[in-house]
């Protein structure tokens, strides 16, 4: 039996097949809406028996942005961060006390000659 | 000197006689043959190996496509990484030579043949994967699961196809075939080609990663031709943080629900799997870095070769191919329109505040991140302040396991009964 052209078999493949790509999906979709919840209900447990009772759903739901704005300050401030310094400026005693860089002679300026 | 200049000026004009009027270039041999004995003889032996002797007019089109891709690829920036590649391909693959001498791609021991044999046998693409397993974010998905019924909602275009190409008559394996182009995964296409009907891949290869090119033009003006404006400004929630837990269960459930469901894409979808399991483990830094840069840049570079050199023109230039090309714009054309329908009865069923922007239903049909992008420009264009392209990516990801899984089901289908 054909329908459009095409055979009852070629209509059960497409028909089959994309239910099943459908269910796949749609499996996977189910288990990861499950798993937040039981991630949100083991954390609150392990919190309840550290004597936590005060935790709720919303100090767990921390959303996207927060989470962005987070690691934005704190990449911020470790890419701040600098070498410790003491901030006393030393200024170290030459040993040899002549140099033609202090002399006076080389550090006048040339006069032009008056009449 | 002037017996040469004589010698290469007759050659020169049984070349044209050739091209003009297909003449046999033997024919005038005879007549040039007292001109100088052993000499035009040798003369004629390099000619007749030379790629102008055994030049035909498909030869210059197919090169024409070549240079064709490269310019698209380098004016306009379309999948630049895959039609350089595959037009240098089209145009090595193309250069007339004559048979027997281990230099096509075709021809058994030569060295694009040796190449070859990873497309062939399906080695390149569960590389590719891995590839893409390792530089792919799936948090976005993660955040909101119910985003992965539009990859799956676009996979309709492969089954389109799939019903169009056997209406047009070609065989079962073949249908399927052609009809995994519409899941807008090149990788996709050239694995289940080359198992379901390997006389057709370079068409179907082209096809697909030309389609996949031209996202951007394809697929704005289905967009705006099913959304109306009022739901193109839809703005969605922002994505919640994912745990790490969920980032690393995620590719290990994945791997296991939907090798079980369709065993036979189990060198796709693993290797997938393996590649994000790879990145988010966090304990195997280096192997998905090589995964997702070296390997997968030499993996590219030899597919996108061999797959363009594939396209001989004997082989390629034919009236199949063109209708591998039809039925390739209408799968993108019905995977789209697919992606974007579901997203708008999605939101039937949605609350006000979880409503979803129907715009990305058109990231449904894989072509990572291409799809995604167009999303974001046109959700841009009816919103300056409507930034789409983190949801757009929750589908897009989807599609590709959704179009992975539809190649196993068909797979599973069609390789029986050959």
């Amino acid at each position: 039996m054909s329908f459009l052209f095409v055979d009852s078999q070629t209509w059960t493949i497409t028909l089959l097949g994309w239910a099943i790509v459908l269910m796949a999906l749609l499996f996977l979709v189910g288990i990861f809406l499950l798993i937040p919840k039981i991630i949100k209900w083991g954390v609150k447990r392990s919190l309840r028996n550290k004597g936590k009772d005060q935790i709720t759903d919303d100090h767990l739901a921390i959303s996207g942005e927060t989470n962005a704005a987070i690691a934005s300050a704190l990449f911020l401030y470790f890419n701040q961060i600098h070498d410790e310094e003491s901030n006393v400026i030393t200024i170290k005693q030459v040993r040899r006390r002549y140099s033609p860089w202090n002399s006076k002679l080389y550090g006048m300026t040339n006069m032009d000659f008056r009449r | 000197m002037k017996k040469t200049v004589t010698i290469f000026a007759m050659l020169a004009v049984v070349f044209c006689i050739q091209i003009l009027f297909g003449t046999d270039a033997s024919a005038l041999q005879t007549v040039s043959a007292g001109i100088s004995g052993d000499t035009m003889a040798d003369l004629m032996k390099l000619w007749s190996f030379t790629g102008f002797a055994n030049l035909h007019y498909q030869n210059l089109i197919m090169i024409a496509v070549g240079l064709f891709f490269i310019f698209l690829a380098i004016k306009y920036d379309y999948e630049p990484l895959l039609l350089i590649p595959i037009g240098v391909g089209i145009m090595l693959g193309n250069i007339p030579f004559i048979d027997g001498y281990k230099i096509g791609i075709y021809e058994e021991g030569s060295v694009f043949n040796y190449l070859y044999f990873g497309v062939t046998q399906g080695i390149y693409p569960p590389l590719i994967f891995l590839g893409i397993g390792a530089m792919t974010d799936f948090s976005s998905l993660i955040s909101n699961p119910k985003l992965m019924l539009l990859g799956a909602a676009a996979q309709i275009g492969i089954f389109a196809t799939f019903l169009g190409a056997s209406a047009l008559g070609f065989s079962p394996q073949e249908a399927g075939a052609i009809g995994i182009i519409g899941g807008a995964d090149g990788p996709t296409a050239i694995f289940l080609s080359s198992k379901l009907a390997p006389q057709l891949m370079g068409a179907i290869a082209i096809a697909a990663y030309s389609y996949m090119a031209l996202v951007p033009v394809i697929q704005p003006p289905i967009m705006r031709l099913i959304i109306p404006k009022r739901e193109r400004i839809i703005k969605m929630r922002p994505p919640r943080s994912v745990s790490k837990l969920e980032k690393v269960l995620f590719p290990i459930i994945g791997m296991l629900l939907t090798t079980f469901i369709a065993p036979s894409a189990l060198p796709l979808l693993g290797m997938l799997f393996f590649g994000n399991l790879l990145k988010e483990s966090g304990v195997t830094e280096r192997l998905a870095d090589t995964a997702r840069n070296a390997m997968i840049n030499i993996v590219t570079i030899l597919l996108g070769l061999t797959v363009g050199a594939s396209t001989q023109a004997n082989v390629f230039l034919t009236m199949d191919s063109m209708k591998i090309f039809g039925l390739g714009a209408l799968s993108f054309m019905v995977a789209t329109a697919g992606g974007l329908l579901f997203a708008r009865l999605m939101n039937v069923f949605l609350k006000k505040e979880n409503k979803i922007n129907p715009l990305i239903g058109a990231a449904g049909v894989s072509a990572v991140p291409d799809s995604a992008r167009v999303v974001q420009v046109e959700g841009l264009k009816a919103d300056p302040n409507n930034h789409l392209l983190m949801h757009a990516m929750a589908p897009n990801v989807s599609g590709v396991i959704g179009s992975a899984v539809a190649a196993g089901i068909l797979l599973s289908f069609l390789l029986d009964k050959m």
